[in-house]
């Protein structure tokens, strides 16, 4: 009787994008782990058929969400493209926080001396040949940017350095590097307010300041004005 | 109660032991009582500059370990009276044979007796710059139009700027030579200065009595015709705290005919 009236655990919802299995966030891991393997014995699909899982408002550990994925894989014809929690633990969440906020540092960063933030780094001053400005975001400079700058350090490729007077020994963004030799085209005579960026073409690219608004758009948060 | 300023570069031979030994001699001109202290501690030569090398008995070793008394090591320049005098590095020891603390104590102890107190500073940025930066009150940068001796002047103003309880640091550029630095060879002054933004404290022009006075053991500054001379005695009154025009950089003034040549040639 119980077997009848029992909550499904494990909802499947077909979408544009593939097969979406929302699964229940109240009950037993084990129990919906079994659930779910036995609904993936059921499933009788051919090809390959995407699918996302939703954990509603369960955390899951890296291991467990591996679990869950190795699960819905057993079946040849299933591949997990997306997992999704509603819920993050408080320090992924200060993190996250932490990535979007932006420091300012005020002075000259010297030679030897690093200056390090977790989101984006404004610095007001110059930064002298053989000093290091280091992002995860991006990297501004009110001033002459002489040394090395590294934006985007944990691997995000679309972090932007714009200096006041960029004439950088080196420029880093995630795993790329320039040399700002003299074989390299792109430098001007008065490397005067400009940015650079990855280039569709992968490579990093020296532009005008004034570009940065149609390279990057979504820098811009400020709302509303006229 | 004196003031100690540690005289410093970074970088090797950009003259930072001439500029300790004239910078002290042209203070102790002006009446000032003045103790130098070399820190280049096994590789001594602020003594030879000064013309004092014969007369050491004790060292700043010495004194630190309590083999003897500071006033014992402390070398009298009899030139000066009772004005200048110089606590001598070791040569047989390295750096390691003093601490940052018992240079602090040391100073401290010395500040009480005399206006001020010049420390000489070992090239690099180790244990023997520790040392020398311990008891210090003003830090003076030393560098030359080189780009070299800019980026070394540049990682020891980051340091000193870290350091508590010392002044913004100040600079001289030393070995100025005018036509390089008009035709653009050398890096200019307004360039170095903007390039450190730090204030600049004076400069000094190139001058080959420089190496032969030191060489005699006669520091330069006491020739005041000299140029460079000129530059360290400017220096030394703007550390007395007058204010003083920077020196201009042309050549020194040709006599009576040479002017009246000049005159007609224009």
């Amino acid at each position: 009787m119980t077997q009848v009236t029992r909550k499904q655990l494990v909802m499947i919802k077909g979408t544009k994008s593939g097969l979406v299995l929302r699964l229940d966030d109240q009950c037993a891991y084990s129990e919906l782990v079994s659930e779910l393997e036995q609904k993936v014995r059921e499933e009788a699909l051919e090809g390959t058929t995407e699918i996302q899982l939703h954990l509603g408002n369960r955390y899951c550990t890296d291991e467990q969400v591996k679990e869950l994925i190795n699960c819905v894989q057993e079946s040849p014809h299933l591949r997990v493209s997306k997992v999704q929690s509603d819920v993050i633990r408080v320090e992924e969440c200060n993190r996250l926080i932490k990535e979007s906020q932006s420091e300012t540092f005020v002075g000259i960063v010297r030679s030897g001396q690093v200056v390090q933030a977790e989101g984006d780094l404004v610095i007001i001053g110059d930064v002298n040949p053989n000093g290091k400005a280091i992002a995860n975001g991006n990297i501004f400079v009110l001033g002459r940017l002489k040394g090395i700058a590294h934006a985007g350090a944990g691997g995000n490729r679309d972090a932007v350095i714009a200096a006041s007077w960029l004439e950088a020994t080196h420029l880093m963004i995630a795993d790329k590097v320039e040399t700002m030799t003299d074989e390299l085209t792109v430098l001007s005579e008065r490397p005067e307010m400009e940015c650079a960026y990855i280039h569709r073409s992968g490579f990093i690219a020296i532009d005008r300041l004034q570009e940065l608004r149609i390279l990057r758009p979504y820098l811009s948060t400020f709302k509303g004005g006229s | 109660m004196g003031e100690a300023i540690v005289v410093t570069s970074g970088k090797g031979g950009v003259g930072k032991t001439t500029t300790t030994a004239n910078l002290g001699t042209a203070l102790a001109l002006q009446g000032k009582k003045v103790c130098l202290i070399d820190t280049d501690i096994g590789l001594r030569n602020l003594d030879v500059v000064l013309g004092l090398e014969n007369r050491i008995i004790y060292d700043l070793v010495d004194v630190v370990e309590g083999r003897c008394r500071v006033n014992q090591a402390l070398v009298k320049d009899k030139r000066f009276e009772d004005r200048l005098f110089l606590l001598p590095a070791a040569q047989t020891a390295d750096k390691l044979a003093v601490s940052p603390e018992q240079m602090r104590e040391l100073v401290t102890e010395l500040k009480r007796e005399y206006d001020y107190i010049l420390i000489d500073c070992p090239a690099g940025i180790e244990q023997g710059y520790q040392n020398a930066v311990a008891g210090a009150d003003r830090a003076i940068v030393v560098t030359t139009p080189e780009i070299s001796a800019v980026r070394d002047a540049d990682r020891i103003i980051g340091l000193l700027e870290q350091e508590e309880g010392i002044e913004p640091p100040k600079l001289i550029i030393n070995r100025i030579k005018r036509h390089l630095m008009e035709s653009g060879e050398a890096l200019d002054v307004n360039e170095i200065t903007t390039h450190l933004s730090i204030d600049l404290l004076g400069i000094v022009m190139d001058d080959e009595n420089v190496i032969s006075s030191s060489n005699k053991g006669e520091p330069v500054v006491l020739n005041p015709a000299n140029r460079a001379a000129t530059g360290y005695r400017n220096i030394a009154r703007r550390i007395l705290g007058e204010s003083v025009p920077l020196m201009s950089m042309d050549e020194p003034k040709k006599g009576f005919l040479g002017k009246l040549k000049s005159i007609f040639t224009k």
